[in-house]
């Protein structure tokens, strides 16, 4: 204590002669007599009131005490850096993508916690996909084996687990042995195959992607002699034109086209040049709700047209004519053509000859070599259609005598899972290293779970040349051993020292002449930089054309994945499931999405009615029916990644979650066909209730979203915000003229809206998953939300109740959006335009919720924070009613001690992945955002600690951290240097509601897109 | 003393004194009829399902309730609402009409009174348990505390409402019991039984009916009736605040207080209609609770439905002539939205309806009366329904909107609460006079 004066109240106490001390307990308690057994214990009435008392609380508490009581031990041995309290950050890979992703794994006294991407690595440049984010909870997944099962058994010791395979792979060498794997980008997984076969000489390699890059595969090798994928550079692209490759969410490599992409799209006082992006599609893909233009038109047609465009831009082909509405294809030959060498054209479609088409147009116009890269190609997909297809006839079949699965999830993914799944049952040996029993490995004799990424060491080559590195963050939770070293073991090589993964990393970067400490640090490696030389396309267009084949008759089925799902490998995940899809807003669900003009005119169907879906491959009985807004007439879409099945599932929505879909996927001209003709939708039933956290669509024609085209903004950089409020306003202002002024800016422009910053958000802070029938009830919990709004763009003019309305003018009105559909016309359905507004508690600075809070739970800082004390919540809910934005979040149930919510939250593994930095609130109390307080506060002492100042970029919110475009920037709005501060001054920064004078910390930057038009959605001002 | 003709008598059938005090303490002193069992069985046997959904609340959260994310105050807040508004008569009418000498409130202030305590009662377990964590309910009480600055907040009209309400509750209690004293003690002076002599002799307080007893009982009657009617306008203006204070359109209005207190009015002699229509009948009270009460009382509600009706076309001309979209939305969608039938109810029962009372029939006809009040209460619960759903559930930001309904549990802790009402009026019934004996002597005609 700071006051050493000492006050003594008489001579008496100072000289310690008080007999005792006065007051109200004068007489002490006679323990010692008491418990020395002692007889001069004569109680009198007094003495024995006393006792009472005394022994009653006693008991009373000692009663009470029922709390577990929990040892914090110390370290006997600190090992080196770990410092209780103090994250650690290492570089490693996320093994969502088969080929490696670098990441920094976010390490707590030796938990990893959170997964961000490798900002310096040009692979990820910081974003990390939504799944990627996800997979963490994999780690800490209870369906994980926990042990290697031989023959039903669980078995703990890998010894016999190796002695029994090997004597079983030598005996089925004879009648040959399947070894199937992913593709195959690891390079301890390559050596230890090489090691295998070397050991069993009848091997045979398949490998099975689960998603087929087949037909660009082949288009690239017969075009330009290389079976690769090339890598797209978007950041030089002034023109992008895809014809349904949804390459923002889920087509190659979406994260870092995603940041490419923005890098481009970024408009400011200095550069005020964006790329413009034409997308033609039949589903509304994330990619499609960005584009500048956007044309509706059903996937088989796409090749008829690439062949149009070829025609257009001065190609030798023969095609029969085909064109865009309005003309269009003409002017996208015309803006392909002023920027020649710098576009890209690209193709979602499996079919080699459409991809043929593409590969002559990026020729013609120049791009191999500067937006698109075939030496530095995309190790990420490797495997050949017919080949797999020949392994499913040889196994069901029976002839083989051992098929070995690394990673590999066949049943659920081929086509014919259920036929593949029958013919296991033939083969003696099936081996799977599965860390699940996923339904492959339900089939395997033999299960020897693999590694989690996180537990592993491995060596990437994710792009030629380019190479990544995994490190271990954590020793294995469960008895489990990385694939390669299992491979390498049953080749017979010898697994000495502690740990031979690393050493066979570290050979592998010895050789390739790398300073190993260097690259573990760094997480990558680049070898040599690729020669940029542009090789002469070779393949043949016209054949390529007149083998494009005619499309099937009636409505036709796309098979395509949802960004947060993707293929399914990693989707037994609830954060994936949880998160809604970013164009329809439905959590946990797959569905048969229709057009609406398709709906009520073809196939007589509501939202929430279920269908049968019949097609030539195969059929599902029953799905429910989603009308999509943007989807071209004549498609249906189903997601594939749906209806996995574990042996072992919890019970929870994940069990029997939607329908899977792979064995709906067809063949066209030798490569899997993700879109079959001839659907028919069959009415089943009725009534499904989506679990979406956002039912109504449009903006209502309200100012809180804004948008202009880039002639608008080029004219007037203020376009849209012109007017500004008239305020007065009756609260005194704070003073922020000390410290810090924490604000937060979101670019509209670079927004895609794919969701990553909404899982991660979740991880970060503790966020509970509550659920499909909560999600229902509309209660998720997510601390940011993406809002989508469609706007209805009409292609002709109309009078809709009573006011006349132009083409090309956007219906923003649910009344005037159902008049106009009631009239007939369903082309407003097909051509919309999308906007994605990421919504997270503004933090405003004459908060609503503050004033209305009755035991001021909720605070203001002086650093402008809107806080929440959760301890002093009582749970009125005024605040949550009171918010504009409705950003806040109320915990309507315990959901970390409720067995209705059997999520991570309510197993012990699972809690492992809690950040300890933030509380779990208990319920009855208000959640939000807190600009990810706990980092701000890290930061401070950090500065405070190597006694500095705060800088711009200390501290970042983990939305803003997810993001793959950057879209996200916080910071101090009182340094005046700082990027947000800039972009609070920008002119195209705007504050949601700034009429309602709650003086929001958070800034939208108008979105600009690159069109001609001069109308355009939400232009109306009051 | 001097009889005006041409005023009627408030008390009919010729009553003497004794008849009075032999017909008031008839119910108390005798058995309760079958009657009386059969409304006080239901009664209790709603109070348990009262119980048990409060209790399931409780134990398990909120979330059994059907609120959500964007409306997150539903069933809960109108019932409060509702049931505060109904508490509003009883203080009306014994102090307001005390102030300005309306003699003939004096054989419907105790039963009015009653109600206005028990409908208090049940609108306090509202803003209670609608609470996330109702084990820390005192916390907005400004109590001390070991925690040094943490106090309450005196900008949130929640705390208004804890003070407007406690202020209610007690001063209409103390008001309530003062005027029941010699009653009290009157039952007590006929008791035949030791139990009774005992009890009513407690709650009597020594009452001996000596000139200086009733002096001070004018006194602080009168006193009482002032502290009272600043608070038939106070409280309701406070929980209207709740709403008008705040951002939402719909709710962000400075109608409110006065349109509040009119509802409430409305509501209150609404429900006392429907109390005293039966009670008179029940307990065999017509020359007491007479027609001519129940015709005053429902000029009241004719009234004041058309003062809150008013208010409804205001609000909708003020959302026009302001200009704000967000407001002229929110008015629109409570017409035309997914509550149209909401708001169209509330249009019907509270503006239409009432105007029937123009008719002199319709003020004179019993059953026809309890039919009205019955719509009024009705009507007045989807006023308050009205007000706080259909402007939360569209306000600003369109992905937020949302549509709400109550569940099981919300619907029986409504239903509940009307258990709770009614069996502690049927235990009134049975144990208090539910007439004002003593004032209601000094206004019989006949003094035999």
């Amino acid at each position: 204590m700071g006051n050493s004066n000492q006050y003594w109240k008489g001579l008496e106490e100072i000289e310690g002669t008080l007999a005792s001390p006065q007051g109200e307990f004068g007489e002490a308690l006679p323990l010692d007599e008491v418990f020395s057994g002692s007889d001069t214990l004569s109680p009198n009435r007094r003495d024995f009131l006393k006792y009472f008392g005394f022994s009653v609380s006693a008991v009373a508490l000692a009663a009470c005490n029922k709390a577990p009581v929990k040892y914090a031990i110390p370290y006997v041995e600190k090992p080196e850096n770990v410092t209780p309290g103090v994250p650690l950050y290492y570089a490693t890979n996320c093994g969502v993508y088969g080929e490696g992703f670098p990441i920094l794994a976010k390490v707590r006294e030796g938990r990893p916690i959170k997964l961000d991407g490798n900002d310096q690595s040009i692979l990820s440049k910081g974003g990390l996909s939504a799944i990627g984010q996800a997979s963490i909870l994999s780690l800490y997944d209870t369906h994980r084996l926990s042990n290697p099962v031989v023959k039903g058994a669980e078995t703990e010791n890998w010894a016999d687990v190796d002695k029994a395979v090997t004597s079983a792979l030598t005996s089925a060498n004879d009648k040959g042995i399947k070894l199937v794997t992913r593709n195959v980008s690891s390079k301890l997984m390559q050596q230890a195959i090489d090691e295998f076969k070397g050991k069993y000489s009848n091997t045979e390699h398949i490998v099975f992607d689960p998603i087929s890059y087949d037909g660009m595969l082949r288009a690239n090798s017969s075009s330009f002699g290389k079976a690769v994928i090339p890598n797209y550079h978007f950041d030089k692209a002034d023109v992008v034109v895809s014809f349904g490759a949804d390459f923002l969410g889920t087509w190659v490599s979406p994260t870092r086209f995603s940041a490419d992409y923005a890098a481009k799209r970024k408009v400011s006082s200095e550069n005020s040049e964006m790329s413009r992006h034409y997308q033609i599609e039949s589903l509304m893909s994330l990619t499609g709700t960005n584009a500048d233009y956007r044309y509706p038109m059903s996937e088989s047609k796409h090749g008829a047209l690439l062949a149009n465009l070829l025609r257009e831009l001065g190609g030798a082909v023969s095609a029969p004519a085909m064109d865009l509405p309005g003309n269009s294809l003409k002017k996208i030959a015309s803006d392909l053509k002023a920027a020649r060498g710098k576009s890209i054209v690209i193709s979602g479609s499996n079919d080699a000859n459409v991809q043929t088409i593409v590969n002559a147009i990026n020729s013609l116009l120049g791009n191999y070599g500067s937006t698109i890269d075939l030496n530095s190609s995309l190790n990420i997909a490797a495997g050949s259609d017919a080949g797999v297809d020949k392994l499913v006839a040889d196994l069901k079949a029976g002839s083989a005598g051992a098929v070995v699965f690394v990673g590999v999830n066949p049943v659920y993914h081929h086509k014919d899972g259920a036929a593949l799944a029958e013919g296991l049952k033939k083969i003696p040996t099936v081996i799977s290293t599965s860390m699940v029993l996923d339904e492959t490995t339900q089939y395997a004799g033999y299960v020897c779970p693999d590694n989690h990424f996180l537990e592993s060491w491995d060596v990437f080559e994710p792009m030629a040349g380019y190479y990544t590195f995994s490190q271990p963050v954590i020793s294995n939770v469960f008895n489990t051993r990385q694939a390669a070293l299992s491979l390498r073991a049953w080749a017979g090589a010898e697994l000495a020292g502690e740990q031979p993964a690393m050493d066979m990393a570290k050979a592998l970067v010895e050789g390739m002449g790398a300073n190993w400490n260097q690259c573990i640090h760094d997480g990558y490696y680049q070898s040599a930089t690729a020669s940029s030389e542009a090789p002469s396309f070779s393949g043949d267009v016209s054949a390529a054309v007149s083998a494009l084949g005619k499309s099937a008759d009636g409505p036709e089925l796309v098979l395509y994945q949802k960004v947060g799902v993707l293929d399914g490998t990693w989707s037994l995940n609830p954060w994936c499931h949880e998160l809604p899809d970013p164009v329809t807003k439905v959590s946990y669900d797959n569905y048969v999405t229709v057009a609406m003009g398709d709906a009520e005119e073809v196939f007589n169907l509501k939202n929430g009615d279920f269908v049968k879906v019949t097609t030539a491959n195969g059929e599902i009985d029953k799905l429910p029916v989603l009308i999509q807004p943007g989807q071209a007439r004549g498609t249906v879409g189903i997601a594939l990644g749906y209806g996995r099945s574990l042996a072992n599932m919890e019970d929870n929505d994940l069990v029997e979650l939607g329908k899977n879909a792979y064995h709906l996927v067809g063949r066209k001209n030798g490569s899997a066909s993700y879109v079959v003709g001839g659907v028919s939708l069959e009415k089943v039933g009725k009534g499904y209730e989506f679990a979406q956290t956002q039912t109504h669509w449009s903006i209502e024609g309200r100012d809180t979203v804004r948008e202009a085209t880039l002639a608008e903004y080029k004219a007037n950089p203020k376009v849209r915000n012109e007017h500004k409020p008239h305020i007065v306003s009756l609260w005194d202002e704070y003073d922020y003229s000390k410290g810090h002024h924490w604000g937060m800016a979101i670019d509209l422009n670079a927004c895609t809206g794919c969701g990553s910053c909404v899982v991660s958000c979740s991880i970060e802070n503790n966020v509970p998953v509550v659920g499909r029938d909560e999600i229902r009830r509309r209660r998720e919990m997510h601390w940011i939300r993406i809002d989508r709004y469609y706007s209805f763009n009409l292609t002709e003019s109309a009078e809709i109740n009573g006011t006349a309305h132009e083409k090309g003018e956007g219906l923003t009105k649910e009344k005037e959006i159902n008049a106009y559909t009631k009239s007939g016309k369903y082309d407003h359905y097909e051509n919309v335009s999308v906007m994605h507004v990421p919504v997270m508690c503004q933090h405003c600075d004459h908060a609503p919720c503050e004033t209305v809070c009755p035991v001021l739970a909720t605070t203001h800082s002086s650093e402008g924070l809107n806080q929440m004390t959760y301890n002093r919540c009582i749970g009125t809910k005024y605040c949550g009613n009171n918010c504009p934005y409705k950003v806040r979040r109320f915990n309507w149930f315990r959901y970390n001690l409720n067995s209705k919510f059997n999520y991570h939250f309510n197993s012990e593994l699972g809690r492992m992945v809690l950040n300890p930095d933030v509380t779990v609130r208990s319920r009855g109390v208000m959640e939000k955002c807190s600009f990810c307080v706990q980092n701000i506060q890290m930061a401070k002492l950090q500065a405070k600690r190597e006694n500095r100042t705060m800088k711009d970029g200390d501290v970042t919110t983990a939305c803003q951290k997810a993001c793959p475009t950057n879209a996200i920037v916080f910071g101090d709005r009182n340094d005046p240097n700082s990027r947000i501060s800039k972009l609070f001054r920008d002119d195209r920064a705007y504050k949601m509601l700034e009429e309602t004078d709650v003086q929001p910390s958070v800034v939208y930057m108008t979105q600009i897109r690159n069109k001609e038009t001069e109308t355009s959605a939400n232009t109306s001002h009051s | 003393m001097y009889e005006a003709n041409i005023r009627k008598p408030l008390v009919t059938g010729g009553k003497t004194i004794s008849d009075v005090t032999n017909d008031i303490c008839r119910p108390i002193e005798n058995k309760p009829t079958p009657m009386w069992w059969l409304g006080f069985t239901i009664s209790f046997l709603l109070l348990m399902v009262f119980v048990g959904t409060i209790g399931w609340t409780t134990w398990e959260g909120i979330g059994v309730w059907g609120v959500n994310k964007t409306v997150m105050w539903g069933w809960d807040i109108t019932n409060f609402v509702f049931w505060v508004g109904i508490g509003h008569a009883g203080t009306l009418i014994s102090a307001i009409l005390l102030l300005f000498r309306q003699k003939w409130r004096m054989s419907i202030n105790r039963s009015a009174e009653a109600m206005t305590i028990f409908a208090v009662i049940c609108a306090a377990m509202f803003p209670l348990f609608h609470m996330g964590r109702v084990w820390l309910g005192y916390w907005p009480l400004p109590l001390p505390n070991a925690y040094g600055s943490l106090w309450v907040n005196f900008n949130s009209p929640l705390l208004w409402d804890v003070f407007a309400i406690s202020t209610y509750f007690s001063v209409s209690l103390l008001f309530w019991y003062l005027g029941l004293i010699p009653d009290i003690a009157t039952v007590r002076d006929r008791a035949t039984t030791k139990a009774r002599k005992f009890w009513y002799g407690f709650f009597a307080m020594g009452w001996n009916g000596s000139a200086r007893n009733w002096h001070r009982y004018e006194v602080v009657a009168l006193i009482l009736a002032g502290v009272s009617t600043p608070l038939v306008l106070s409280v309701h203006t406070i929980v209207s605040m709740d709403f008008a204070t705040s951002v939402i359109p719909g709710w962000h209005t400075t109608i409110f207080p006065p349109y509040f207190v009119a509802g409430a009015i409305f509501s209150g002699f609404g429900m006392v209609l429907t109390l005293l229509v039966i009670a008179r009948s029940v307990l065999r009270l017509q020359d007491y609770i007479t027609v001519e009460h129940l015709e005053a009382m429902t000029k009241v509600v004719m009234l004041t439905g058309s003062m809150v009706g008013l208010a409804y076309l205001t609000e909708f001309f003020i959302a026009f002539y302001s200009g704000v979209e967000y407001e002229q939305y929110a008015f629109r969608n409570r017409a035309f939205g997914p509550y149209w039938w909401a708001y169209w109810t509330m249009m019907s029962c509270n503006l239409l309806a009432p105007q029937v009372f123009w008719f002199k029939w319709a003020r004179t006809t019993p059953w026809f009366i309890f039919i009205m009040s019955i719509i009024v209460n009705i009507g007045m619960w989807f006023e308050r329904f009205v007000i706080i759903v259909t402007s939360l559930h569209r306000d600003y930001l369109p992905s937020s909107w949302v549509m709400y309904s109550a569940t099981w549990v919300e619907v029986g802790i409504f239903l509940g609460t009307m258990g709770l009402f009614f069996t502690a009026f049927f235990l009134f019934s049975k144990f208090l006079p539910v007439v004002n004996m003593s004032e209601v002597k000094s206004i019989l005609k006949s003094r035999e």
